[in-house]
Order: C-alpha cells, then sequence, then structure tokens
C-alpha cells in the first residue's frame, strides 16, 4: 500500500498531517503510538477501548502502584506493562502519552521531559476522555443486558412447553395416587412425580442463571465446549429443535479468554439464528470446535434457507433485522461481534441462499495465568 | 364405567368412544390415557400430527375414531397443521386441543376452525373428562 497518494502534507509547523480523506489508509501504514500512565480506572477504560482500535497501537502502561487493576488486564490482553512510567516518557516511539494519573508532579514531569514531537493529554481533559469512555462501557453493557432481556421473552413459547409437560404429569400422576391402592404402582408413580417436579426446577434455574446481568468478573478461560452444551440448552427455549439433527464436533480442550456469561449469550444468539433458519423442513446444526497453530476457530452452521447475498454485510449493524417487526431487536448480532472484537477473535459468516450458513469464529489462545 | 354413548366395542369390552391424544412427550400421553381409560374411554397414542394421520387413516381407526385431543407444539406435522387435516377430513371428528402455551390468538383461531374446546395443560383429570364427554355428544349430534 505505499504510493504517492497517501504522503501527508506539511501543515505550517512542519508537522506531518494526514489528509482527512485518506485517514483510513494512513492510519494502516502509520498506527498512533500510545503511552497510558495510570491503571487505575481510568487507564483501565482506555486501555479497554483504545485496544480495540486497529489504528491504535498502545506501546505500555505504566503505575506507580504495581498492584493498579489496569496492570493485570494488560497483561491479559499481552501489552506491555513498564515498571517506570519514565521510560514511557522518554520513548522514542510514543506519539501520544495520555496521563490519567491525576499526579501533579507525574503532569509536571511529563511536560519537562517528553520528546518535543509527542502530544499529551492529561488533567482535565483526559479525565473527561476516561469518563466519556466509561460512559460508552456502561452504555454498551446495558445494550448488551436489553438484547438478552428482549431475547428472552422468545422463550415463553418452549419455557411453558417445557414446564407445563412435567406439570401435566404431576397432575394426573397426584389425582391417581388418592385413589391408588397397589403399593408398587404408589412408590412408582410418587418417584416419578420427584423426577418430574426435578426436572422443572431445572428449567427455572437454567433461565434465572442466563437472565441474570452479565457478572462484571474479570475475564477468565472459558471452554468452549462446555458453553456450546450450555447453549443448545438455553436454545430449545427460544427456537423448536423438532426435525433439527445436532451434530457436535468439538475437540477437546478449546478455550478462549472471555466472560463466560457473554459467551454464552453469544452462542445462544447464533444456535437459535442457526435452528430459525431451518424452521421450514429442518436440517442438520452442526457446532465445531478445533486448534489451530494461535488459537482455536468456532464454527456454527446450519443448513437453512440463507442470508440473501445483498444483505451479507450488513447483518452485524446495529437494528438490522430480517426478522418480522416485533420478533427481533436487530442487537443480536452485533452483539455478538462486539463480543468477539472484545475478545481479540474475529468473525466471518458464509452463506448460501437455500444451502445454508456458517458463522467461523477464530479466538487467539488464552495467554497464561490464566484461572 | 360412565354412561355408554357410542355403542363401539373393542375386543368384547363396550367403550364409551375411542380417543386418539396426539402429543410429542410420551408422559402426558401416559396420563391421559390413564385418566380416560378411568371414564371407561379407549385411548390411542400418536407422536406427531403425521403419526395421528397415519393412525386415523390405518384401517378400522378411520371408522372407530370419536375424538381427537392434539398437542399444538410437536415435530414432523405440528398441531396446527394436524388440527386442518382433520377438520378438512374427519369434519364430524370433534378435537380438542391440549397445550402447554396459553395463547389467546391461537385459541381463537382454533376455536373459528371449529375446536371444540381448547384446553391448558396441566389440565385436571375431571375436566378433561368433561370435555371429551361434551365432545362425545356433539359427536353423537353430528350423526343425527
Amino acid at each position: 500500500m505505499e504510493g504517492k497518494a497517501i504522503v501527508p502534507p506539511l501543515h505550517p509547523g512542519g508537522h506531518a498531517v494526514p489528509p482527512l480523506t485518506d485517514r483510513a489508509v494512513v492510519s494502516k501504514l502509520a498506527p498512533t503510538k500510545v503511552a497510558i500512565l495510570g491503571a487505575g480506572r481510568g487507564g483501565t477504560a482506555l486501555l479497554d477501548l483504545l485496544h480495540l482500535i486497529p489504528s491504535v497501537e498502545i506501546v505500555g502502561i505504566s503505575d506507580r502502584d504495581p498492584g493498579a487493576p489496569g496492570l493485570s488486564r494488560a497483561k491479559n490482553l499481552r501489552i506491555p506493562v513498564v515498571d517506570r512510567l519514565e521510560e514511557l516518557v522518554y520513548n522514542h516511539g510514543v506519539n501520544l502519552i495520555m496521563d490519567v494519573t491525576g499526579d501533579p508532579e507525574v503532569e509536571r514531569f511529563v511536560q519537562l521531559h517528553k520528546r518535543p514531537e509527542t502530544e499529551v493529554l492529561s488533567g482535565s481533559a483526559a479525565r473527561l476522555l476516561w469518563e466519556l469512555v466509561r460512559h460508552e462501557a456502561n452504555l454498551q453493557a446495558e445494550l448488551f443486558h436489553a438484547e438478552k432481556l428482549a431475547g428472552i421473552g422468545s422463550f415463553a413459547a418452549g419455557v411453558a412447553h417445557d414446564i407445563n409437560n412435567p406439570l401435566q404429569l404431576i397432575m394426573g400422576l397426584a389425582e391417581n395416587l388418592s385413589e391408588e391402592t397397589d403399593l408398587k404402582t404408589v412408590r412408582e408413580q410418587a418417584h416419578e412425580i420427584v423426577e418430574a417436579v426435578r426436572r422443572t426446577s431445572a428449567i427455572c434455574r437454567d433461565l434465572t442463571q442466563y437472565a441474570r446481568k452479565t457478572s462484571a468478573r474479570d475475564e477468565t478461560v472459558v471452554y468452549l465446549n462446555n458453553r456450546l452444551d450450555e447453549a443448545l440448552k438455553i436454545a430449545r427455549y427460544a427456537a423448536s429443535f423438532h426435525d433439527i439433527n445436532v451434530r457436535q464436533e468439538y475437540e477437546d480442550g478449546a478455550a478462549a479468554r472471555g466472560n463466560p456469561d457473554e459467551i454464552l449469550h453469544i452462542l445462544v444468539n447464533l444456535i437459535t439464528n442457526a435452528v430459525q433458519a431451518m424452521e421450514q423442513g429442518g436440517g442438520t446444526l452442526t457446532l465445531t470446535t478445533e486448534h489451530f497453530s494461535d488459537g482455536v476457530t468456532l464454527r456454527i452452521s446450519d443448513t437453512g434457507c440463507g442470508i440473501e447475498p445483498q444483505v451479507l454485510d450488513q447483518i452485524f449493524e446495529p437494528f438490522f433485522t430480517t426478522k418480522e417487526p416485533g420478533k427481533g431487536t436487530g442487537l443480536g448480532l452485533y452483539n455478538v461481534k462486539a463480543i468477539v472484537t472484545k475478545m481479540r477473535g474475529k468473525i466471518d459468516v458464509d452463506s448460501r441462499v437455500d444451502c445454508g450458513t456458517t458463522f467461523t469464529i477464530t479466538f487467539p489462545s488464552p495467554s497464561e495465568g490464566s484461572t | 364405567m360412565g354412561e355408554f354413548t357410542s355403542g363401539f366395542f373393542i375386543g368384547d369390552q363396550p367403550t364409551n368412544g375411542r380417543v386418539l391424544v396426539v402429543d410429542d412427550e410420551a408422559d402426558v400421553r401416559k396420563v391421559v390415557r390413564m385418566t380416560l381409560q378411568k371414564a371407561g374411554y379407549d385411548v390411542l397414542e400418536a407422536e406427531n400430527g403425521e403419526k395421528a394421520i397415519e393412525t386415523i387413516n390405518s384401517g378400522e381407526n378411520r371408522l372407530l375414531l370419536d375424538v381427537l385431543i392434539c398437542d399444538i407444539r410437536m415435530p414432523k406435522i405440528n398441531g396446527v397443521e394436524a388440527i386442518a387435516y382433520f377438520r378438512a377430513n374427519y369434519p364430524r371428528v370433534p378435537v380438542i386441543v391440549l397445550t402447554g402455551f396459553p395463547d389467546a390468538d391461537m385459541a381463537t383461531s382454533m376455536l373459528r376452525q371449529g375446536v371444540v374446546d381448547y384446553l391448558v395443560k396441566p389440565v385436571e383429570g375431571e375436566k378433561l373428562r368433561e370435555s371429551v364427554a361434551r365432545a362425545m355428544e356433539q359427536r353423537e349430534l353430528a350423526h343425527l
């Protein structure tokens, strides 16, 4: 991608300024190299946002407190943690220092010792920026939860079916027991009632666990095969699995680093979509996990109606839906992509009308020091 | 034994009539069978709409079926499709819906299609027997 069209012009001060129209191209060539000073709440919020932006390279993060939360977060994201923040200030490769320490001494030190071409964001401007970032993160979390709850509305028919059937059994057996005189039959039917109650309470337990707000716990190593099995169980409430053949082709130990609740939710979304695509005439749902050199691939594949080619590149956009009004929020795949990106993964879709759709997600290997 | 209405004989035993229960849950079929057998009905079972259509079209059953009890959410041919088939091909056989999902729109639509009752699980044995007895009366009126 070298060429004359992307050479940045010089502004009167002599600094290179990228032309607005070529920003995306320039950013591929010259990422903004950022150093973050301070790894408290502000530093962590910036870290979480900036590491998702392809045109930003985080050179390092530093904090005088070795127990600051942003430092362990940085290690998980494989971002360099620098013991002495002075090293980042002197670093030749840094274009922008973001100082969120709130410490006037640090601010003075940066102003005195930074390289002339390095820009600095500090003080109230830095604080305002991380407040905005945190606000955005909260909105994303709320959106995620709202979409999950909206999806649970579609579970009503499946839940009613799975609860009322055992209740019918319990009702019938209990009525029979009031007249039954054969002790062996009494014992058998009492046992059946107990089992039916257990099945019913398991449904309530699964759903209340799923519906709760995603826990704020730190990311951990998540075993994807278990999560897929769990998601399959939940998705059965959202879509009818009648005439659906399920194939589970798992490779042992497939894992990724992420939030287990978020991963469960995106898998429920993808499996539900796949099964709904096969509502007319049934088909095969294939869930695959496999290792590759640097990570793991997870595939969710259906043999359903497929996605029209002209809308394929819109499916991850917010509020895009092909479902009838009131049946979908249009936020499902948007959230799927957001979570995958947050986990430093990639999602691709391959679809052919009347043949089926495959979503392929790749996650990097979970880093060491995981739980 | 309740009152004898239809005069069918299964083997040597007179029954109050023959009922086909269509539900994908074996447990539900089992308790419906238990409840209705106590009231003197002969009960046939089918696990989905497809099997129900096979059952009713197989030989003597075509002539002997008095009441159909049908779930809605089922594999193969679901309840809506199966009921539409039965209403079109066996309009004199009364249909009772027994579903796990109370849905007012569905109930209205089913009753408009001629379904005689829309019951929501779990239904008490007495209520189920009353519903079948009413359906049997309609069946007899249809014969007149």
